[in-house]
C-alpha cells in the first residue's frame, strides 16, 4: 500500500458532480476515494473494501442514507466504519435522526471542500485515538498479576442505585460476575456476566471486568458503544477457550428510559409495576471471541416501581432435570410475581430459593441482580 | 459570474474548477429533464428529488442564485404548489444556458 492509498473513503451520492468535487477535493490530500451512486451500491463496496470512513447523502432515490447506515450498522463488517452525512436536508429532526442511527457528523449541502476535508481528517483521527485506547488498555491489563478480590459492590455502598443482590460463587473465583456502576446523577449501569469456566485466571479476569467497566462506562458512550469496546479489549486479552455472556442495562431515573444490551445472557425479566412480568428477549454475539460482533439492544421507557431482573444461567439451569437455560426461563416468571411486593434489596435471594427450590447440589455460580426504577 | 473567483473560494485549482463546471452541465441537464418529466406527470416527489439535487449541485460550484431558484422549485414540489411551477423550471434552464454560455467564453478567453 502507498502512502496516497493509506485512507480509504467511500462517498455515496446519487448526483455525480457532488461525487467529482469530493474526489478531486480529498484525492489531492492523499486519501483514496471511492463512490457508489446510490444505497444498495454503497452497502455492497462498504462489505468489500471496508473503507476507513464512508460520507454518506441522506436524500437518494430509492434506499436513502438513513436506511443505507442502519444495514451498515446492523452488519458486524460495517458497523464500525465512521458515517458522515453530507446532506442538503438541514432540519434539526434530520440531524438528530442521523446522530440516533450512528453518524459521527452531519455537513449541510452546500459544502465547501475544506470543511469536508477538515471533518473527514478529525473523525479518522478519533477513529485511530479510540483504536489506539483499545491497544492501550488491553495492555495495561494484560500486565495485572494481581487477582483482586472483595470488588463486588452492595446495596448499602450504593443506596441511590436501588438494587438487590444474590450471589454464589462455587469457588474463590467465580466464574459470574456483577457491578454497579454510576454513570452520572440519575444514571447508573447495571452489568450481569458469566464467563466460561470457574479456575483462578477466571477470577482474575473479573478484576479486568471490573476497570473496564470504569474505564468505558460513562455518559460519552451509549451502552452500546461501551459493551463493543469492552469487547474489543477482551478479544485481546482473553485465552483462546474463555468467553463471557454478558448483560448490560443503563438506566436513567431522569428520562425513565431503561437500555439493554445482551451479549449471549439469558434474558431480562421486566416486572412493570402496573402489567405482567414479561421476558426481555433478544439475540446477540458472546464477548471475548469475535471483533465483529452484534448485540441485542433494547430500550424502553420505565415507571417508578417497575423492577428489572438481570440473572445468569446457574439460576435456572437444572444439570441434575439436564435443562438449559433457554428452557429454565420459564421458571423466572412466576417467581418474579411472586415477590414483587418483597422489597428489591431481599427479593434476588427469595427468587433463586424458590427457583432452586432447596437444590443444594448447585453446580453453577449464581448473580441476580434486582434494580427498581 | 468570475469563474475565477469562484473556483479559487473553493480552494479549487483553476483546471480542477473547469473540470468540474464541465461536469455539472450534463448532470445538470439530466435533473432538468428529470424534472420537466416529473412536472407533466404532476410527479411532485420526483419533482422535489430532481430540484433537490441540482440545488445542491449548484452550491457546491458556487452558483448560488441557481442554487435558491432550484431549492425555491424544490419546496413548491414537496408542498405540492404545482401553480407557476413551469415558469420556474423555465426560469432555471434559462438560467443554465446562461452560466454555460458564459463558462464557454470565459475557456476561450
Amino acid at each position: 500500500m502507498t502512502v496516497e492509498e493509506r485512507f480509504c473513503i467511500l462517498a455515496v451520492d446519487d448526483n455525480p458532480l457532488n461525487l467529482k468535487l469530493i474526489q478531486t477535493a480529498l484525492s489531492k490530500e492523499g486519501y483514496r476515494i471511492i463512490t457508489a451512486s446510490n444505497g444498495p451500491d454503497a452497502r455492497e463496496i462498504a462489505a468489500d473494501e471496508i473503507p476507513d470512513l464512508i460520507l454518506l447523502d441522506i436524500r437518494m432515490p430509492g434506499e436513502d442514507g438513513f436506511d443505507v447506515i442502519k444495514q451498515l450498522k446492523n452488519d458486524s463488517i460495517t458497523n464500525s466504519i465512521p458515517v458522515i452525512f453530507l446532506s442538503g436536508v438541514s432540519e434539526i429532526d434530520a440531524k438528530l435522526t442521523g446522530f440516533e442511527l450512528g453518524a459521527v457528523d452531519y455537513i449541510i449541502k452546500p459544502f465547501h471542500p475544506l470543511e469536508v476535508l477538515a471533518r473527514v481528517q478529525l473523525h479518522l483521527k478519533l477513529s485511530i485515538a479510540t483504536n489506539s485506547l483499545i491497544s492501550t488498555q488491553a495492555n495495561k491489563l494484560k500486565q495485572i498479576t494481581k487477582v483482586h478480590t472483595s470488588m463486588l459492590t452492595t446495596p448499602e455502598m450504593q443506596p441511590d442505585a436501588h438494587f438487590g443482590v444474590y450471589y454464589l460463587s462455587l469457588q474463590e473465583a467465580g466464574g459470574d460476575f456483577y457491578d454497579v456502576l454510576p454513570i452520572s446523577k440519575d444514571i447508573y449501569g447495571y452489568f450481569v456476566a458469566d464467563l466460561s469456566g470457574h479456575d483462578i485466571s477466571t477470577g482474575f479476569l473479573t478484576s479486568s471486568l471490573k476497570a473496564l467497566l470504569r474505564q468505558n462506562c460513562s455518559p460519552i458512550y451509549q451502552p452500546l458503544e461501551s459493551i463493543k469496546m469492552i469487547n474489543d479489549v477482551l478479544v485481546e486479552i482473553l485465552p483462546e477457550d474463555k468467553y463471557l455472556t454478558v448483560c448490560y442495562s443503563r438506566l436513567n431515573r431522569k428520562t425513565n428510559q431503561m437500555t439493554i444490551i445482551n451479549a449471549g445472557h439469558p434474558p431480562v425479566a421486566y416486572v412493570p409495576v402496573k402489567g405482567d412480568p414479561r421476558l426481555i428477549e433478544m439475540d446477540g454475539d458472546i464477548i471475548g471471541i469475535f471483533k465483529e460482533v452484534l448485540f441485542g439492544q433494547y430500550t424502553l421507557k420505565v415507571s417508578p416501581g417497575d423492577r428489572f431482573y438481570i440473572y445468569s444461567d446457574g439460576l435456572i439451569e437444572s444439570p441434575k432435570e439436564r435443562l438449559l437455560w433457554t428452557a429454565g426461563k420459564d421458571k423466572i416468571l412466576p417467581a418474579c410475581e411472586e415477590f414483587r411486593d418483597v422489597p428489591v434489596t431481599d427479593a434476588p435471594e427469595k427468587i433463586k430459593t424458590c427457583i432452586c427450590n432447596g437444590n443444594e447440589e448447585l453446580q453453577d455460580d449464581i448473580v441476580v441482580l434486582g434494580i427498581q426504577v | 459570474m468570475d469563474f475565477d473567483e469562484a473556483g479559487k473560494s473553493l480552494s479549487l485549482e483553476k483546471d480542477e474548477y473547469i473540470e468540474l463546471v464541465e461536469f455539472f452541465f450534463p448532470a445538470a441537464e439530466i435533473d432538468i429533464n428529470k424534472l420537466m418529466t416529473a412536472n407533466e406527470k404532476g410527479d411532485t416527489e420526483l419533482a422535489s428529488d430532481a430540484a433537490h439535487s441540482l440545488k445542491g449541485a449548484a452550491g457546491n460550484l458556487g452558483f448560488m442564485e441557481l442554487s435558491d431558484l432550484a431549492r425555491s422549485i424544490e419546496e413548491r414540489a414537496r408542498n405540492a404548489q404545482v401553480t407557476g411551477l413551469s415558469l420556474k423550471i423555465k426560469e432555471l434552464k434559462d438560467k443554465i444556458a446562461i452560466i454555460e454560455e458564459a463558462f464557454e467564453k470565459h475557456k476561450n478567453s
